[in-house]
């Protein structure tokens, strides 16, 4: 039987604040376990919540980025459940006003675009974290109270593949907004998945299972993918999907029951009395939108249009705002924006992953410069990139690596051309080879003249030298 | 009065006080914890509103390294690990706090009988009640060991107390004072209030006490007053609405006598007093509605009491049992109840019609009182229908008119948040029985004006009962 996959997804992101969302303990993520904690952040009895400005102004930022409406009287709710994680044993949320309504992102699957809607966004705070060991259990309330914002899409999305794009176009945008640090396997970023079929066409839902506690954007796609199959296997024998809370076993390659859906937990939401209705001031969130950081998709644009780039290049680009930012910089220096990418795509990356260094310490002077010679050829390719990109990364100045030592690349081709003579007379074999139809034999002969040349000889006038005077043998 | 203290004498004074509080917690039980003073002393202010006044705090004041129980079981070890924002403020005036006071558990009841430690007895005749929840703090003040002490005030904690112990108890605007650091009963109905023996006091007190606190959202930032040196008694124009439904109500003629006498005081000294009348139907709604939205709040902002963190744990094999087995254990029967009728309030399928129908008879009061007080200086009614009730005095019908309304109506100081006090009004069989006035939000200042135009009718100034 056919199917249709309907996809929600909920998104919980941690906003990279100063301090918590209702009190002033600090948000710092890795520190000591219980030392980032105020009387707040425990539960204390006499404790009341203070509302955290700079997360109400991250959630508008992230609202404005992805079209929501704003909605301008900011209020908050309790939803109350008892839970060790769970210090005031009610979570302060906005599940009656939501501070967004009604927004979008585009996403973008091989090659088409698409509009994933979304429902809503709320701000919230974050839970204790707890580990669990054999007799006992450890909790770090360093997390709690840390300002979340809740992204609930439309379900929008029919396949892992999607879904995937959808949790990395927003992990980009957020990221760009400097609201979140959004690293999935740090928690900064959580996504829960709804997964449900039903039979093609027809209009009622299937019933939905949520896959919780995915940690990358791979096992988004993978977990969808197969939990895609296994509901709809099960649907083929004539069976009945239970509603029920998974998770994805990374080891197993699959999702696993957590734990069956028994009807709705009652969270009994109310108004949080100690905060009174907050009305934002419409100038402010004026000046919060009109100084939108730039998004990538418009940056998505702008490299087209600025550097003439393919969509691949702009994607790899884009996809790392850090590399990107760096390209933008070395741009101001290098003349030639394809090779400049090839460059921080391919070479520079490398070096960094091996390496370790950072994007944001390199020289982007020094590393246009040495772009620069190679575009002009003042060195080959080889050389920059074994022998001077490595010292360019260590901050050193291209012009005086290759003065000293000695890298100036030969271009002038009575030089080359004596030097192709020489190995022509040389490797009589190998010209026999080549006029056999043996093309591998060139390759060697290139070798050959580059090795004579001790590396300095341009390869593309060695090349087009060795085939001229090679035509001129077999004319002969 | 505040004004006996000094620099010079604090410490003899703070000794006295000490010596005087033990001897009342000895006869009345109004005291929960001792607080030694050296500290306090040692790091006095040199100058003050409140300097070197003993002051006492009840039980669900926060006080960092210095047990606060709220009169419950489950925090009976529990040592807070910060200063309510009014302990910092007490101090910086020169404040000495001496100790914690006797209270209802979790400050949910009105007679201080449901405490852990039992019941407070009233100084008048300790057969019967100090009334609560804030009974300690009314006690410790009618006994003269201390001239000033904290209460809180959720439905009339603070007044009817005040009425029983004959003291001067206010409640002033929701907002006007900080709750950080007050151990919650309902957030929307809770206010900070105290206790004095005279009006003038009291003024001092509030100048003291209030003021906006950034860690208290819901308090306000509208200046502090200089409420004492503004204070006058003059009540002639004053223009007050005698709470009809009440007076007509009164079953007790001693009541009613001494309440006639005060507005025919107040009419000769040039006060305008006029009989006004409430919708019958929304004042006998007062109390459901009160029930409902404190014990729906309450059972949220006691969620938090679950032996993980703070209080007393009671062992488990797990994280949940350890919260089932604590709390259990920790909450007397009748919180419990209010829980379970708050949970039940709560409900999904129950709220629209339970919470949510009582958070709009609410609205439909306020509005009611809103209007009157648009019209006067303030509302005035006595504070009970009669003076403190014996200690076995189980025998109350709560459904009928005069428990409804009577016994009630101070809630309406909650419901609104506007401000309302009681005042000594007279004594019955010798004890003592208060006359409560309520005015506009923010009105404080008119709220001790006439309340000490009231105190020099009724002479009843500084009225204490020591012991002998």
């Amino acid at each position: 039987m056919e199917y249709d996959v309907v996809i929600g997804i909920e998104i919980h992101c941690e906003l990279k604040t100063t301090t918590k969302m209702f009190s002033s303990a600090p948000c710092v993520f890795g520190a000591k376990a219980n030392t980032c904690v105020n009387e707040v952040d425990l539960g204390h009895p006499g404790t009341m919540p203070c509302v955290n400005k700079e997360a109400v102004k991250k959630a508008i930022q992230i609202c404005t980025a992805l079209h929501l409406e704003i909605d301008p009287l900011v209020k908050f709710d309790r939803k109350n459940y008892y839970y060790s994680d769970l210090p005031k044993g009610f979570q302060i949320t906005q599940q009656f006003h939501p501070i967004g309504k009604n927004g979008y992102i585009m996403i973008n699957v091989d090659g088409e675009k698409k509009k994933i809607r979304i429902n809503r966004i709320h701000m919230e705070e974050d839970t204790a974290k707890q580990f669990h060991l054999n007799d006992i259990t450890l909790i770090d309330y360093n997390r709690a109270g840390t300002p979340l914002v809740e992204i609930v899409s439309e379900p929008d999305m029919q396949n892992g593949k999607e879904a995937a794009a959808y949790v990395e176009a927003l992990r980009q945008t957020l990221y760009y907004l400097g609201v979140s640090d959004v690293k999935m396997e740090e928690g900064s970023m959580r996504c829960d998945v709804n997964v449900s079929l039903k039979p093609k066409g027809s209009d009622v839902y299937g019933t939905k299972n949520e896959i919780k506690n995915l940690n990358s954007i791979a096992n988004v796609q993978k977990a969808i993918d197969y939990e895609v199959s296994r509901q709809k296997a099960l649907l083929d024998k004539g069976e009945q999907i239970e509603q029920a809370t998974r998770r994805y076993d990374e080891a197993l390659k699959e999702t696993v029951l957590m734990r069956k859906k028994e009807g709705n937990v009652d969270y009994k939401f109310f108004p949080e009395p100690n905060i009174f209705p907050i009305m934002l001031d419409s100038e402010w969130i004026k000046s919060i939108q009109a100084a939108l950081p730039e998004l990538p998709e418009v940056r998505k644009e702008r490299y087209a249009k600025e550097y003439g780039l393919n969509d691949y290049d702009i994607s790899v680009l884009i996809a790392n705002k850090e590399l990107a930012d760096t390209y933008e910089k070395v741009m101001k220096t290098a003349k030639n924006a394809k090779m400049a990418c090839n460059w921080m795509i391919g070479d520079v990356s490398a070096w960094i992953n091996k390496n370790g260094g950072s994007f944001q310490n390199i020289n982007c002077e020094y590393l246009g410069q040495l772009i620069n010679m190679v575009d002009a050829k003042e060195i080959s390719n080889s050389q920059a990139k074994d022998i001077v990109l490595p010292e360019v990364m260590n901050d050193q100045d291209p012009k005086a690596i290759v003065e000293a030592k000695g890298l100036k690349q030969v271009s002038d081709s009575s030089t080359i051309l004596a030097i192709v003579k020489e190995v022509l007379a040389e490797q009589t074999q190998s010209v026999e080879d080549y006029k056999n139809g043996k093309d591998r034999a060139l390759k060697f002969m290139v070798g050959q003249v580059m090795k004579k040349s001790k590396g300095q000889a341009n390869p593309q006038m060695v090349n087009q030298l060795l085939l001229e005077e090679l035509a001129k043998l077999i004319n002969n | 009065m505040f004004k006996e203290y000094n620099l010079e004498n604090v410490e003899a004074k703070v000794n006295e006080a000490l010596k005087k509080a033990h001897k009342s917690h000895e006869l009345y039980n109004d005291v929960v914890t001792f607080i030694d003073p050296r500290a306090q002393l040692a790091n006095m202010p040199k100058t003050g509103k409140m300097l070197g006044v003993p002051i006492a705090l009840k039980d669900n004041v926060c006080t960092k390294g210095i047990r606060t129980t709220a009169c419950s079981n489950i925090l009976n070890d529990y040592e807070p690990i910060y200063d309510a924002t009014i302990v910092k403020k007490l101090a910086a005036a020169g404040a000495i706090s001496i100790c914690k006071t006797n209270m209802d558990e979790l400050a949910m009841g009105g007679t201080n009988l449901t405490s852990n430690i039992g019941a407070c007895l009233n100084p008048w005749d300790t057969s019967r009640m100090s009334g609560g929840s804030s009974g300690g703090s009314a006690v410790i003040v009618a006994s003269g060991a201390v001239d000033f002490a904290i209460g809180s005030d959720t439905g009339d904690s603070v007044r009817k107390p005040a009425s029983y112990c004959g003291v001067v108890g206010v409640k002033p605007t929701y907002g006007r004072i900080s709750r950080y650091g007050i151990i919650p009963y309902s957030s929307s109905l809770d206010h900070v209030g105290y206790f004095t023996r005279t009006i003038e006091d009291a003024a001092v007190a509030l100048e003291v006490l209030a003021g906006r606190d950034d860690l208290d959202m819901t308090s306000s930032d509208r200046p502090v007053e200089a409420y004492s040196q503004q204070l006058n008694s003059e009540l002639k124009g004053k223009k007050i609405a005698v709470f009809k439904n009440v007076y007509d109500g009164l079953t007790n003629p001693d009541t009613k006598a001494l309440f006639a006498k005060l507005i025919a005081n107040l009419t000769a000294k040039g006060a305008i007093v006029e009989e006004v009348s409430f919708d019958e139907k929304l004042l006998k709604a007062i109390l459901p509605a009160y029930y409902l939205i404190a014990n729906c709040e309450a059972t949220a902002n006691h969620s938090n009491l679950d032996g993980i963190r703070f209080g007393v744990r009671k062992p488990g094999k797990d994280v949940e049992e350890i919260m089932i087995n604590s709390r259990t254990a920790g909450f007397g029967s009748l919180i419990r109840k209010r829980f379970v009728i708050g949970s039940y309030g709560l409900f999904v399928e129950n709220q629209e019609k339970l919470f949510r129908q009582a958070q709009r008879v609410r609205r439909l009061i306020v509005e009611e009182v809103k209007r009157c007080l648009d019209e006067y200086d303030c509302l005035l009614a006595p504070a009970s229908n009669d003076i403190a009730p014996k200690l076995n005095d189980h025998g109350r019908d709560e459904l009928s008119d005069e428990y409804l309304i009577i016994e009630n109506h101070m809630i309406i100081g909650n419901f609104t948040g506007y401000p309302s006090m009681t005042v000594p009004m007279g004594m019955i069989n010798g004890c003592p029985i208060g006359v409560n006035l309520t005015c506009k939000a923010f009105a404080e200042q008119t709220m001790f004006d006439i309340g000490a135009g009231i105190e020099e009718i009724t002479g009843l100034k500084d009225l204490k009962k020591e012991a002998a």
